[in-house]
């Protein structure tokens, strides 16, 4: 198991798109994916539980992974996360 | 006893069918006449029973048929839209579907707590909701209606309640979700008619853009109308005739055929060239706040735009500062309107709008607004400027930008200092950036269009605001019904201030164009033409009717008509001019 400790760079925090970005990335991973913040913990392939979170630019999330491909998720989470979200997005306007 | 009787029925029997006014808010223009279906978004009673431990399986197994079913149903609609704002909604719609929490959630309330499936269905999503309405305070509101209307689509398939939506039918509702709407697109619906909303909701825009004749917020549509009733919508000013008489179904009917008629005509017309009888060209652009308002535009062949608010778009700051959001959203009106001009009028609101934390003004209009407030809001200014030049690499030339409110020749030049930054930023970024994008001022500030000589000269072009433009030269709030008949965009003072701005645009070679709602009347645009201003930005809906105008006329007939306008003493003057040049013809 990973733990790793993020910040939300991107000053519209993890709202709704991001979120799906999230959640679709995190999907391709046979690894679950826990986030923790403020004491909540949520599945981190689940778009509700996402949204729940409302974290705002500067929150800082824990990422909790467990999985054969545990190192390589959380590295293309870590990533995506630290860029704001910012590839996605062009990635899915294709 | 009988008599009393016999009267009593005749009496109900006309109280039943008499002829009914309601009035709502004009959404999509246009008149039909037919029968209604109601739309109910059915929240169908949630059974309160428990299961027996053996029936589980089976309501589990119901559960995700309606998952399978309206996850097929979105990927339907995701292949018949094309606007990007749909799509988007859509795409959000189906990974919630597919969200393997809320599955195991479901399964575990109906398995372990013994809830039949509606009911699981309705107290998970219930859960969800709070949690993010806690998390998230009022920001998030648009987010979750869209979380709850796929609640009730849920519900609907699990209850087997097909909408009772005949084709053909004119639908009355409460209110509409923009999915809603798009999921009517195959369905033959003839008009929509809601209890709420309003004009400028995201689903009056999207019914617009399917031209759909729609009358909002009438507050008591579904109450009073009946499924099957026999209603008239009237979409150019939000009536409903609910039972019409005889003669008035007689009329609707003869004013939809002149309609047909006249939209068949509008459809050849625009097809034609952009040019007076005698030959001069013209440009007409359409003035548009989101991506589906094109579709009219397109239609009406409108040659790009003339004014992109982005004020709505932005309704939360969160939006505001998500540089990648308004690049998609420029791009997105970019590709639809090729290869025509876009001009993006930067965030125009006063402060007290978006900071809502901020002092109330007493007189906002006159107050830290527009370029007023962005230049001291360097973070909002600089992402938008960010974004539009992201977004103009991909566009060479295309985009124009349009700056409001400016008062002062000082706010000019901290803009442009404010833009050099910028560029060079994204340059050292290895962006590829449009660095010719041209700067336009508003001129909406009597002092600009007197002075507009000296503005001409540190702007590219020119963009005359005649709404606000009026209201500051009167000093007539429009909004003050008590004095609003004091309120005329074409009164004799407004002509002489455009002369000198369309004379100072000529002399500096700044070209000038008219975005406000004077455009938009046919006989003040021949007039604007007549004094030399050839580009006209306006509501897509009306390009017919003015281009019809400018183009069988002459443009030295034009010249005369601005002239006298220009010699026109009072209001009154005015009215005789324009309407002894009206009959003219």
């Amino acid at each position: 198991m990973i733990k790793k400790k993020v910040t939300i760079v991107n000053d519209a925090g993890l709202h709704a798109r991001p979120a799906a970005a999230l959640v679709k990335l995190a999907s391709k991973f046979e690894s679950d994916f826990y986030i923790h913040l403020y004491g909540y913990k949520v599945n981190g392939k689940s778009i509700l539980g996402v949204m729940t979170l409302a974290a705002e630019k500067g929150a800082e999330l824990e990422l909790e992974l467990d999985g054969p491909d545990e190192k390589e998720a959380t590295e293309a989470i870590t990533e995506l996360i630290d860029d704001g979200f910012g590839e996605v997005y062009e990635d899915e306007n294709e | 006893m009988d008599l009393v009787k016999f009267m009593r029925m005749k009496m109900s029997d006309q109280v039943d069918h008499k002829e009914m006014y309601i009035f709502g808010a004009p959404a999509c223009p246009g008149i039909v006449i037919g029968n209604t279906s109601l739309f109910q978004r059915v929240r169908p009673h949630i059974t309160d029973t428990q299961i027996a431990d053996d029936e589980a399986e089976d309501h589990i197994r119901k559960f995700y048929e309606a998952i399978d079913i309206a996850e097929e149903e979105l990927e339907e609609l995701l292949e018949n839209t094309d606007l990007k704002a749909s799509t988007d909604l859509i795409q959000m719609q189906i990974a919630i579907l597919k969200d393997p929490e809320l599955h195991d959630r479901v399964e575990q309330e109906i398995s372990a707590n013994n809830k039949p499936v509606d009911s699981a269905v309705e107290s998970i999503f219930r859960n969800y909701l709070q949690v993010i309405r806690q998390n998230h305070g009022e920001t998030f509101q648009n987010k979750s209606v869209d979380i709850s209307d796929i609640r009730d689509r849920l519900l609907q398939i699990i209850h087997n309640k097909r909408d009772d939506i005949k084709e053909g039918t004119i639908l009355v509702a409460k209110e509409l979700s923009p999915r809603e709407i798009i999921s009517f697109s195959n369905r033959d619906i003839k008009g929509l008619i809601t209890d709420r909303g309003g004009a400028t909701s995201h689903a009056a825009i999207i019914a617009r853009s399917m031209n759909i004749p729609t009358v909002v917020g009438t507050k008591k549509a579904t109450e009073v109308i009946n499924s099957g009733d026999e209603v008239v919508l009237d979409g150019r000013n939000g009536e409903v005739v609910v039972y019409p008489k005889d003669e008035t179904r007689k009329k609707y009917k003869s004013l939809i055929a002149q309609q047909s008629k006249r939209q068949a005509d509008f459809e050849s017309l625009c097809k034609k060239p952009n040019k007076t009888s005698d030959g001069t060209p013209f440009t007409l652009q359409a003035n548009i706040e989101f991506a589906e308002e094109l579709s009219i535009a397109n239609k009406y062949q409108a040659e790009g735009v003339g004014l992109l608010r982005t004020e709505s778009i932005y309704l939360s700051r969160k939006h505001f500062q998500d540089i990648d959001h308004q690049v998609a959203f420029y791009a997105s009106i970019l590709e639809l309107t090729a290869p025509h001009q876009v001009t993006i009028r930067l965030f125009d609101v006063g402060g007290d709008k978006f900071f809502g934390d901020e002092e109330k003004e007493q007189n906002p209009f006159l107050g830290w607004r527009g370029i007023r407030m962005l230049l001291e809001q360097p973070k909002l200014l600089k992402n938008q400027l960010r974004a539009i030049f992201k977004t103009s690499g991909d566009f060479m030339g295309r985009i124009r930008i349009l700056v409001p409110m400016v008062s002062t020749i000082n706010e000019i030049r901290k803009l442009k200092n404010i833009i050099d930054e910028v560029q060079k930023e994204l340059l050292n970024e290895g962006i590829n950036i449009d660095k010719e994008i041209p700067l336009g001022l508003m001129v909406e500030i009597p002092s600009v269009a007197l002075k507009a000589n000296l503005f001409a000269r540190h702007a590219d072009f020119l963009s005359i605001g005649t709404n606000d433009l009026t209201q500051y030269t009167l000093a007539v709030d429009r909004g003050n019904e008590r004095i609003s008949n004091l309120y005329d965009q074409r009164h004799p003072a407004i002509w002489q201030l455009i002369k000198e701005v369309a004379e100072a645009g000529e002399r500096n070679g700044a070209p000038v164009s008219v975005c406000g709602e004077l455009a938009s009347d046919p006989i003040a645009a021949c007039c604007l033409m007549g004094l030399g201003i050839d580009t006209l930005s306006m509501n897509a809906v009306v390009l017919p009717a003015v281009k019809q105008l400018l183009r069988s006329n002459s443009y030295a007939d034009m010249q005369r008509l601005a002239n006298k306008a220009l010699q026109a003493e009072t209001l009154d003057d005015i009215d005789n001019i324009f309407s002894n040049w009206e009959t003219k013809e």
